[in-house]
């Protein structure tokens, strides 16, 4: 069945089949893969995009609910060598060893991000809480975020 | 969908009712409140009418998995699953939910009490698909006290042990005039505790024995062993969760009064 669907601000139409995983499309069918595959339960994290203004995990969706859907994925934060500052601030407090669940973790965090300016570290830490890390011990990661914050709320340029 | 990956089972054919506008809506009448089956956790985590009126689904929809699934998972799928640890489904209970059942035959209304029929089963029949939850609106100047609590293994992202979610309705003068002392996890089924409630009916808030409430409680349900704790933690919890409950509720009625 074909579907259309925008993702990164480009809209395409794509076919896909019933039971295929949003995952799946966007790392298979569209070759963006930011976007890894953890669990395939919905229970770490690591595949979460933005669907519709809301961080869902990509395994647990059907791509045909994709359809007329806006989707954001890892791939459309940096331009070119520009980071954007969750990834700066990622980066700058050592908050990635491994690397695996980043992807997801940043994504989660840019939604947070996006409805609130400042949250407290305990607001990070419930919005981050379905993203799992398995090396650093979500405490540069949660610094990562509050840095972000400040950043992108204009603290520091 | 993660069982249908693992192969689990076979799925012929996939429908999506996310397109159905009717399932999604929230609407608020003067007697009722009415949810559509398709309404996600998220949205009652957040919507101001649902927390204000409805405050133990409000919370415990805060409490279910991650953003990540609340974003997705719907109401009327943690009811019709059925799971005895579906964190919604005591709050529905307390709150008198009654749930609307659709087919080509007709609708019907099915009691929250009489729709869980065992682990993972529920009244449906087939052809029959849940459409919406009906809830009476709690009516403006009447007292009303709600006491929601989840305990897992962590605090997110995990299937409770116990949930408790319980309504009272407090008249002018301090009495209990209705209370639905509801409980997950703890048998086969979400369950109202009817010799709890019968306790607790028609005394004075100030005056009630916590800890003989607490007993009932820990009398009456049925749980069972298994990873996320023992038949004996998940009474003594159910007990202590009880007397928590009625603690807070005297400390919230004194300090309104």
């Amino acid at each position: 069945m074909e579907i259309t669907f925008t993702i990164n601000d480009e809209e395409r139409t794509v076919d896909a089949t019933p039971d295929q995983r949003l995952l799946d499309l966007i790392r298979e069918d569209l070759g963006l893969t930011g976007t890894k595959e953890g669990c395939g339960k919905g229970e770490c994290g690591v595949c979460t995009v933005i669907m519709d203004g809301e961080p869902v995990t990509s395994c647990l969706v059907l791509a045909p609910q994709a359809d007329g859907a806006e989707i954001e994925t890892i791939e459309n934060l940096a331009e070119g060598d520009d980071l954007h500052p969750l990834q700066e601030s990622f980066v700058e407090n050592g908050a990635v060893q491994c690397g695996f669940c980043i992807p997801g973790m940043i994504m989660t965090a840019k939604q947070l991000l996006q409805e609130e300016r400042n949250p407290d570290r305990d607001r990070i830490r419930q919005a981050l809480a379905g993203n799992i890390c398995r090396c650093t011990g979500y405490d540069k990661i949660i610094d990562a975020v509050e840095d972000a914050a400040q950043k992108m709320s204009g603290g520091e340029a | 969908m993660v069982d249908y990956f693992e192969e689990l089972h076979k799925v012929e054919h996939w429908l999506d009712l996310n397109s159905i506008d009717e399932l999604r809506s929230i609407s608020v009448s003067g007697e009722e409140v009415r949810i559509g089956s398709m309404v996600t956790h998220s949205e009652l985590e957040t919507n101001p009418t649902i927390k204000e009126l409805l405050p133990l689904l409000s919370q415990s929809a805060a409490e279910v998995g991650s953003w990540q699934i609340r974003s997705r998972a719907t109401v009327g799928g943690n009811v019709v699953t059925a799971s005895p640890a579906g964190d919604t489904l005591a709050p529905l209970m307390a709150h008198d939910a009654r749930f609307v059942a659709a087919s080509t035959e007709g609708r019907r209304e099915i009691k929250a009490e009489d729709f869980f029929t065992g682990p993972k089963q529920n009244a449906l029949r087939p052809g029959e698909l849940l459409t919406e939850i009906v809830l009476p609106r709690p009516q403006a100047g009447k007292s009303r006290l709600c006491y929601w609590e989840k305990v897992g293994k962590r605090n997110a992202v995990i299937i409770s042990s116990v949930t408790i979610a319980v309504e009272l309705k407090i008249s002018e003068d301090g009495k209990i005039e209705k209370a639905r002392p509801c409980y997950g996890a703890v048998a086969p089924t979400p369950v109202l505790i009817q010799s709890a409630a019968e306790f607790l009916q028609d005394k004075n808030l100030i005056d009630v024995d916590e800890s003989q409430a607490g007993e009932l409680v820990a009398e009456e349900v049925s749980p069972i062993d298994d990873i996320r704790g023992t038949e004996e933690y998940r009474r003594q919890v159910s007990r202590d969760l009880t007397i928590r409950a009625l603690r807070y509720f005297r400390r919230e009625w004194e300090g309104d009064s």
